[in-house]
């Protein structure tokens, strides 16, 4: 296994193609939750944990169903399918479960299936890692990489826009940019030191 | 009769997708960098809307209301995908412009919101207004959004050049621009709420409230 | 206790009715993407194929036929006129500085380079993505113009009328595209004479 792909697919989902400041997928949950640093790191987790997890489900999918039956074109259903059905088992585990975990990030669970993040990683990993109907070696593990990565960059995005925002809770601000505008107006500083990052060489 | 052109010009106006109800910013912000892809975009998504609320209205008293939005998701997926395999048939350089969100659209809230707060209540001929209302609403906001960005960043829109000698930002073709245009834009729209005193101002932004 | 069993037996009937509306819903969908596909992806991969070809006549103007071949599991064209092997045409991918660039290189069994077109690149807008740049009136990107009539082996990036010139503002991405090309192209030969 080259594990400097590994590596560069870390440095690309995390900082490079980091996907809520360079990509716009998981942009509405992300301004509605990133106010306060502790729901942040929450839902952070909880999207690293769907992206995961929906990686993998989806490449036995595509591997084993899509691609041998012919099926292709049958992706965009499969996979949203497949990732509400998982999103809603694990909230009902873990609701049984573990009410301290659920308080903790179970309640996100239901808002991320509509998360542009979760079938974007999964949409991307079926186009990177399976060209023309051939599987790429190693597919599974750099799929898996990709989104798990894919939920960590946007971790890191909310845990420095919640830092930042709540800095920004004990300054006045003009009443008309309060909230919704000034978070977007940070993202984009943020996308803009963030673009620093490009044309890493490995 | 009035009351359809109604359904039809409130996705343009007073209920705007995009500048009133805050859904579907993924791919606003993405797609937003030519007026070019703004159109492309808006029409896949006023095609989808337009199907999905059709079968959605017609099938409103089939589906039970606990599997309601596995089916819909299923309904919505169908017409993504038949958008897609056209797209990709007929306008290649569209979709490879387009890129992901060919397939996002089915998790753009604004489909599924529509879904789940009208197609699910009101009648066939209802929907379709309300469907075209929103779709058409979308890409105007859409066409605004690329317009500003292309120009700034392009110095052309739509691909025609407009000022001789203008040195574009590039940085507005980019993700930091599209951020800030988002951002200057809806701090506008909120600075108008505020003057006129309409309590209306966009305090949340759309998939969090829509559910 | 006949109570409880017939309230038992109303979920199940629900369950089952639900069942029933999802398989109902999912057979009407697989049904009309199903046809959907038969109808469209015929033309679709006509697409594929015409830009391939398309793209070959690009980068090889003086070739009549193009033979599909395959080196050390890399597949290639033989470029050929009037049924004799005049050239090739490889694929070239190249770490740019936004991501992968991908290529078509053109060149004659001397390794002398007839064309170069881009498939596809992340390079920067108004920066590295000139590489792909036409000039108003011209047809192939002036960058890529510079590279034919030369030879692999002595590309270089230079400001001369021998070497490559630069984008201002923009030198990783030109280098990508010297470097990948050079290093492809003579990797090919090298391994086509053994």
């Amino acid at each position: 296994m080259d594990v400097s792909k590994l590596v560069m697919i870390f440095i690309s989902m995390v900082f490079v193609n980091n996907f809520i400041l360079s990509k716009f997928l998981g942009l509405c949950s992300f301004i509605g939750v990133s106010k306060e640093t502790g729901p942040a790191v929450s839902m952070g987790l909880a999207v690293t944990f769907v992206t995961t997890m929906s990686s993998i489900i989806t490449w036995f999918i595509y591997r084993f169903v899509l691609i041998p039956f012919n099926i292709t074109y049958m992706r965009t259903i499969f996979f949203i399918l497949v990732i509400a059905t998982f999103v809603q088992l694990v909230e009902m585990f873990i609701r049984k479960t573990s009410p301290h975990l659920y308080k903790f990030f179970g309640i996100y669970l239901p808002l991320i299936t509509v998360n542009c993040a979760v079938l974007g990683v999964a949409v991307l990993n079926s186009q990177t890692f399976f060209l023309d109907r051939t599987v790429v070696k190693g597919s599974f593990v750099l799929s898996l990489t990709q989104g798990f990565f894919a939920g960590i960059g946007y971790c890191l995005a909310m845990l420095l826009m919640s830092g930042i925002r709540e800095r920004l809770e004990l300054v006045e601000v003009p009443q008309s940019f309060k909230d919704v505008p000034l978070a977007f107006i940070i993202a984009s500083l943020m996308s803009l030191s963030f673009m620093g990052f490009s044309g890493f060489k490995f | 009769m009035s009351s359809l052109w109604q359904e039809f010009k409130k996705g343009i106006t007073i209920e705007n997708p995009t500048f009133v109800l805050v859904l579907g910013l993924c791919p606003t912000l993405a797609v937003s960098t030519s007026v070019q892809n703004a159109i492309g975009m808006g029409a896949a998504a006023t095609f989808v809307l337009l199907g999905s609320n059709i079968f959605i209205s017609a099938l409103r008293n089939f589906i039970p209301d606990r599997i309601r939005i596995p089916c819909y998701i299923v309904i919505i997926a169908t017409f993504v995908t038949i958008n897609e395999m056209v797209m990709k048939a007929y306008f290649p350089v569209l979709n490879h412009s387009l890129g992901i969100f060919v397939p996002l659209i089915v998790v753009n809230c604004i489909v599924l919101g529509r879904a789940e707060a009208f197609a699910s209540k009101n009648k066939v001929i209802n929907s379709i207004f309300d469907a075209l209302g929103m779709g058409v609403g979308f890409t105007i906001a859409l066409i605004i959004i690329a317009s500003i960005r292309e120009f700034l960043g392009n110095g052309t829109i739509f691909g025609i050049a407009l000022l001789k000698g203008f040195e574009p930002i590039t940085m507005m073709v980019l993700a930091p621009g599209a951020l800030f245009t988002i951002g200057m834009l809806i701090g506008i729209i909120n600075f108008y709420h505020l003057k006129k005193k309409t309590h209306k101002e966009i305090k949340k932004v759309g998939c969090n409230g829509c559910k | 206790m006949g109570g409880k069993n017939a309230q038992r037996e109303g979920e199940n009937m629900q369950m089952l009715r639900y069942g029933f509306v999802l398989l109902i819903i999912c057979f009407f969908a697989s049904l009309t993407l199903s046809v959907t596909y038969k109808i469209t992806h015929s033309r679709i991969e006509a697409q594929a194929i015409n830009e391939e070809r398309d793209s070959l006549a690009e980068v090889f103007p003086g070739a009549t036929n193009f033979k599909d071949a395959v080196l050390d599991s890399n597949s290639y064209y033989i470029a050929e006129k009037d049924n004799k092997e005049i050239g090739y045409v490889i694929r070239v991918q190249t770490k740019g500085y936004g991501g992968l660039i991908n290529m078509l290189v053109g060149f004659d069994i001397n390794g002398e380079i007839k064309g170069v077109k881009i498939l596809s690149h992340s390079e920067t807008p108004g920066l590295g993505a000139k590489i792909n740049e036409v000039r108003a009136g011209e047809k192939v990107p002036w960058f890529l113009k510079q590279f034919e009539g030369k030879f692999a082996k002595n590309l270089e990036l230079k400001d001369t009328s021998e070497g490559i010139q630069a984008i201002t503002g923009a030198t990783i991405s030109s280098n990508a595209v010297v470097s990948g090309i050079k290093k492809e192209v003579t990797e090919f030969i090298s391994r086509l004479k053994l």
